[in-house]
C-alpha cells in the first residue's frame, strides 16, 4: 500500500520537476524573443575581419629566397616551391610559388616562420570558385592584394562584437572611429609606466 | 421528389455501389495491402450509411473504432510482416473455390430472403436525431449491461493475453559476462578519457 | 451528409444568425427556403476552407518569425513587407514543382495518401464554431466527429509510408500511426472530461457552458490536468516538434515524406499546419471559451445601456467572438512555436511511454476526479 503511494509521490515529483524545468526553457526562449537579430545581411553587409584574421595568403614573389621553409613547417608540405640552381651564380632562382588554398587548412605556420616576411595572411575570405583546381593559386595570384571591406563602397562594414565601444551589442550606426571596450596592450603598458609604484 | 430526397438517393447509390464493390474487392484482389486499405473505404461507406440513416452517432462511432482502431491494426499487423513470397499452389484448388463459392451463394439466397420474406415496417420508426447519443447510453446501460460488459471483459482478456505473449523473460545478468545488467539504458559505463594527475603517476611532469 | 445537417432555426435566437437571414433574404427574392438553403449550404463551406488556408499562411509565417525572433535572426524579409509573401511564395514554388511518382512506388496508393491526410482535417472544420451560429454545422456529435476523423488520418500516413517504397518512409508512416493511435486515447479521455461537465457533445454547448463569469468560468479552472494532457496530445497528434518523430530528419530523412515532391508533398505541409491550427482553435473551444470574451459581453452592454439584441450590439459581439476565437487559437500557436526551440525531440520508447504510461492513467483519474466533482457540486462542474 504504502509502495505503491511512494511511487505515485515520486511519478508526482518527475512530473513537477518536468513541468518546472519545461517553463525555465521557455523563459530561456522567450527571453531570447526580445533580444536584437545578430543576423549580418551578407552580401549588403560585412564584418571587419578582426586584425590577426586568418584568410588567404598573400605572397611576394621578390622577397622570396626559395628556402622552402614553408614547406617544411605546414602540416601538408602544401606549398609547391619551383626553383633551379644557377650554377653560374651559385644561388637559387625561383621560378613558380604556389598554395592550393583547395587543401590549405589557415594554420599560419608557412606566415610563422617565413625568414624574409614574404607571406602574409590577409583578410580576404571570399574564396568560392566554381572549380576546385582555380583554388590553387600561383604566385600572381598569391600577389594580389585584397580588397578591404571598408573600402568597398557597395558594402556595409560592420565592426565586430568584441571591437564595439563598451556596452554596445548592435553593429549598426555606430561610428568607425568610437573605440573598443576595454584598452591595448601598450595602452596597458603605457598607464603602468606612468603610474608611480 | 425535393433536393433533399433526391441527394439522399444518390448518396444512397454511390455508398451502397462502393460498399459492394469495395467488399468484393477485399475478397478477390491478391495484393492483400489493397485488401485492407479497400477495406478501410468499405468501414467508411457503410459509416457513410449510418449517417444517411440520421445514426450520426453511430457513424462516427463506426469510423472511430473500424477506420481508426481495428483497419489500422490489420495495416499495422501487414507492414510489420510484410514479406512477399509466392504462395504454393494448392491442389485442388478450382474445387476448393467452387465449394466456397456456392456456400457463399446460398447464404446470400439465405440473407436475399430473409429480406424479402419479412415484413418491413415502413416508413420505420421516426429518426431521435440528436438525442439518439443519449438513447444509446441509457440502453448500455440498462438493458444491454450485461453485453456491454461481457465485451469489456472479452477486450481485457485479450490485452492480458497480449501483456502474456509479449512479455519476455528477462535477465538481470549479462548472459556472456555475467555483470548485473542495467535493464533501464544498455550501455557500459564508458572508460573516462581524461585521467586526473594522481601523485605517483603525473601526467606531465611540472619543469 | 445532407440529412445529418441540423436545423439551426430551433435554437434560441441568440448572436448572428447569418443562415436565417439569408434565406429570409432569398425568399424575399421569391426564391423557396429549400432552395434558398442550398445556395447558402456551399457559402460557409467555402469560407471556412478559405479562412483554414488563410490560417495556414499565417501560420507558416509566424512559424518562420517567431522561430527567427527566438533563435535572433531575422527571418523571411524580402518578399512582402516583413516577409508576409513568403508563404505565397513557399506555396507557388511547390505548385509549380515536378510531380514525382518514383519509379517502383504505387501510384495510386502514393497519390491517395496525401489526401486522405488532408480530407479529415479539413473536414473537422466542420465543428469549429466562431460564434453562437458562426459555424458550418452545429453537428449533435459535434467533438466526436472529430475524434473519429482524426482516427482516418493513420490511415493515410501508412498508405504514403508503404506506396513510397521506401524503408524510411514506411518506418515514418508505422511510427505516425503508433504515434497517432497513442495519443488519441488520452486526448479522447480529457474531452469525455469536458463533455461530461457540459452534458453535450456539441462544440456550441460545450461554449455555452462556459460563458457567464467571463474568463472565470472557462473550462481551464476546472479542468487544468484535462488542459495539459489535451494540448500534449494535440501537440503529438500534429506530430509538433517534441513528437516529430515520424519526420525525424536525423534518423528517418523525412519520414513518411520523403519521396514526396510538388503539390503532393504541400498537401502533408497544408495538413499537418490546418491541423495545427484546428488543434489550437479546439483547445480554444474546449478550454479557453470558445469565443467568450474574458468579460461578459452581456455586463458589458448592460454598462452601456444596450440591450443585447439590439442588431449592433449583436454585429459587435459576433465580431468580437471571432476575434477572440482566432486570438487564442493564434496564442496557442505561438505557445507551440515556443515549445518548439525549447523541448528537444523524444525517442520513440520515450514517447510510448508517455503516452500510454504517463497520460493514460492520468486521463483516467481526471475522468473520474471530474465525475466525483460533477456529483458532488453539480453547481460548479454541470449538473
Amino acid at each position: 500500500m504504502f509502495g505503491f503511494l511512494n511511487k505515485v509521490g515520486d511519478y508526482t515529483r518527475d512530473a513537477v520537476g518536468a513541468a518546472k524545468y519545461i517553463t525555465q526553457g521557455l523563459g530561456v526562449t522567450f527571453d531570447h524573443l526580445r533580444r536584437r537579430p545578430v543576423t549580418v545581411q551578407y552580401p549588403y553587409e560585412k564584418l571587419i575581419p578582426s586584425e590577426r584574421y586568418r584568410g588567404r595568403i598573400h605572397y611576394e614573389f621578390d622577397k622570396c629566397i626559395a628556402c622552402e621553409v614553408c614547406v617544411r613547417v605546414c602540416p601538408i608540405n602544401l606549398p609547391v616551391v619551383d626553383w633551379v640552381m644557377n650554377k653560374a651564380t651559385k644561388k637559387k632562382e625561383l621560378r613558380n610559388y604556389s598554395i592550393d588554398f583547395g587543401v590549405c587548412i589557415f594554420c599560419g605556420n608557412c606566415v610563422e616562420y617565413c625568414p624574409t616576411n614574404c607571406l602574409s595572411m590577409t583578410e580576404e575570405y571570399e574564396l568560392a570558385a566554381y572549380d576546385r583546381h582555380s583554388l590553387n593559386y600561383d604566385n600572381v595570384a598569391l600577389g594580389r592584394l585584397p580588397t578591404s571591406v571598408t573600402s568597398d563602397p557597395a558594402v556595409f562594414a560592420l565592426k565586430e562584437l568584441a571591437y564595439l565601444p563598451k556596452g554596445v551589442m548592435d553593429p549598426h550606426g555606430v561610428s568607425p572611429t568610437a573605440p573598443r571596450a576595454g584598452r591595448l596592450p601598450a595602452q596597458v603598458i603605457a598607464a603602468e609606466a606612468s603610474e608611480p609604484s | 421528389m425535393t433536393v433533399a430526397s433526391s441527394t439522399q438517393l444518390v448518396c444512397f447509390v454511390i455508398l451502397s455501389s462502393t460498399l459492394v464493390l469495395g467488399s468484393l474487392a477485399v475478397v478477390l484482389l491478391p495484393n492483400i495491402v489493397y485488401s485492407a486499405f479497400l477495406l478501410a473505404g468499405v468501414f467508411l461507406s457503410v459509416a457513410g450509411l449510418y449517417l444517411l440513416l440520421n445514426a450520426s452517432f453511430v457513424a462516427a462511432a463506426q469510423v472511430l473504432v473500424y477506420v481508426g482502431a481495428v483497419n489500422v491494426l490489420i495495416l499495422f499487423a501487414i507492414m510489420l510482416v510484410n514479406k512477399k513470397e509466392n504462395l504454393a499452389p494448392i491442389p485442388g484448388m478450382a474445387l476448393r473455390r467452387l465449394l466456397s463459392g456456392a456456400v457463399c451463394a446460398g447464404l446470400l439466397g439465405l440473407l436475399i430472403r430473409v429480406a424479402f420474406t419479412t415484413p418491413w415496417a415502413l416508413p420505420g420508426p421516426t429518426p431521435v436525431g440528436e438525442d439518439a447519443t443519449i438513447r444509446i447510453g441509457e440502453h448500455l446501460f440498462s438493458d444491454y449491461l450485461l453485453p456491454f460488459e461481457l465485451a469489456s471483459v472479452l477486450l481485457l482478456m485479450s490485452m492480458i493475453g497480449a501483456i502474456v505473449l509479449a512479455r519476455r523473460d528477462v535477465f538481470s545478468t549479462d548472459i556472456i559476462t555475467g555483470e548485473p545488467a542495467d535493464q533501464v539504458l544498455i550501455e557500459k559505463e564508458r572508460s573516462p578519457l581524461l585521467l586526473e594527475p594522481t601523485d605517483s603517476a603525473p601526467l606531465r611532469s611540472s619543469p | 451528409m445532407l440529412s445529418n445537417t441540423v436545423v439551426t432555426e430551433g435554437l434560441p435566437s441568440m448572436g448572428l444568425d447569418l443562415q436565417s437571414s439569408f434565406i429570409e433574404a432569398l425568399g424575399g427574392l421569391g426564391l423557396g427556403p429549400g432552395l434558398a438553403r442550398l445556395l447558402w449550404l456551399p457559402l460557409p463551406m467555402l469560407l471556412v476552407l478559405v479562412g483554414a488556408v488563410v490560417g495556414v499562411l499565417v501560420n507558416v509565417w509566424l512559424e518562420r518569425k517567431i522561430s527567427a525572433a527566438a533563435q535572433q535572426r531575422i527571418g523571411p524579409e524580402y518578399a512582402g513587407a516583413l516577409g508576409l509573401l513568403q508563404p505565397m511564395a513557399d506555396g507557388l514554388k511547390l505548385l509549380f514543382k515536378e510531380d514525382i511518382i518514383p519509379a517502383r512506388a504505387d501510384g495510386l496508393l502514393f497519390t491517395l495518401g496525401p489526401v486522405l491526410v488532408l480530407v479529415p482535417v479539413i473536414l473537422s472544420w466542420l465543428v469549429v464554431p466562431f460564434g453562437q451560429n458562426l459555424l458550418i454545422s452545429n453537428v449533435g456529435v459535434g467533438i466526436f466527429l472529430w475524434i473519429a476523423l482524426s482516427s482516418i488520418q493513420p490511415i493515410g500516413l501508412l498508405m504514403s509510408g508503404y506506396a513510397s517504397n521506401n524503408k524510411y518512409s514506411l518506418l515514418g508512416g508505422l511510427r505516425a500511426a503508433a504515434q497517432s493511435i497513442s495519443y488519441e486515447i488520452p486526448l479522447a479521455l480529457a474531452v469525455l472530461a469536458i463533455v461530461m461537465m457540459s452534458n453535450s457533445l456539441s462544440t456550441v454547448d460545450i461554449v455555452n457552458q462556459q460563458t457567464g463569469a467571463g474568463i472565470l468560468s472557462w473550462n481551464i479552472w476546472r479542468q487544468p490536468i484535462g488542459f495539459v494532457i489535451f494540448w500534449i496530445c494535440a501537440l503529438a497528434e500534429c506530430e509538433r516538434l517534441p513528437f516529430d518523430l515520424p519526420e525525424a530528419e536525423e534518423e528517418l530523412v523525412a519520414g513518411y515524406q520523403t519521396e514526396y515532391a510538388g503539390m503532393k508533398f504541400a498537401l502533408f505541409y497544408l495538413g499537418s499546419y490546418i491541423n495545427l491550427v484546428l488543434s489550437a482553435l479546439l483547445v480554444s473551444v474546449l478550454y479557453l471559451g470558445g469565443w467568450g470574451f474574458p468579460v461578459p459581453v452581456e455586463w458589458l452592454a448592460g454598462l452601456m445601456g444596450q440591450s443585447v439584441d439590439a442588431p449592433l450590439v449583436q454585429l459587435i459581439t459576433g465580431a468580437v467572438g471571432i476575434v477572440m476565437t482566432i486570438l487564442k487559437a493564434y496564442l496557442l500557436v505561438f505557445f507551440a512555436i515556443l515549445l518548439r526551440w525549447t523541448v528537444p525531440r523524444v525517442r520513440i520508447d520515450q514517447l510510448l511511454d508517455l503516452g500510454w504510461k504517463f497520460l493514460l492513467p492520468i486521463a483516467l483519474v481526471n475522468l473520474l476526479i471530474t465525475a466525483a466533482l460533477k456529483l458532488a457540486f453539480p453547481s460548479v462542474f454541470g449538473g
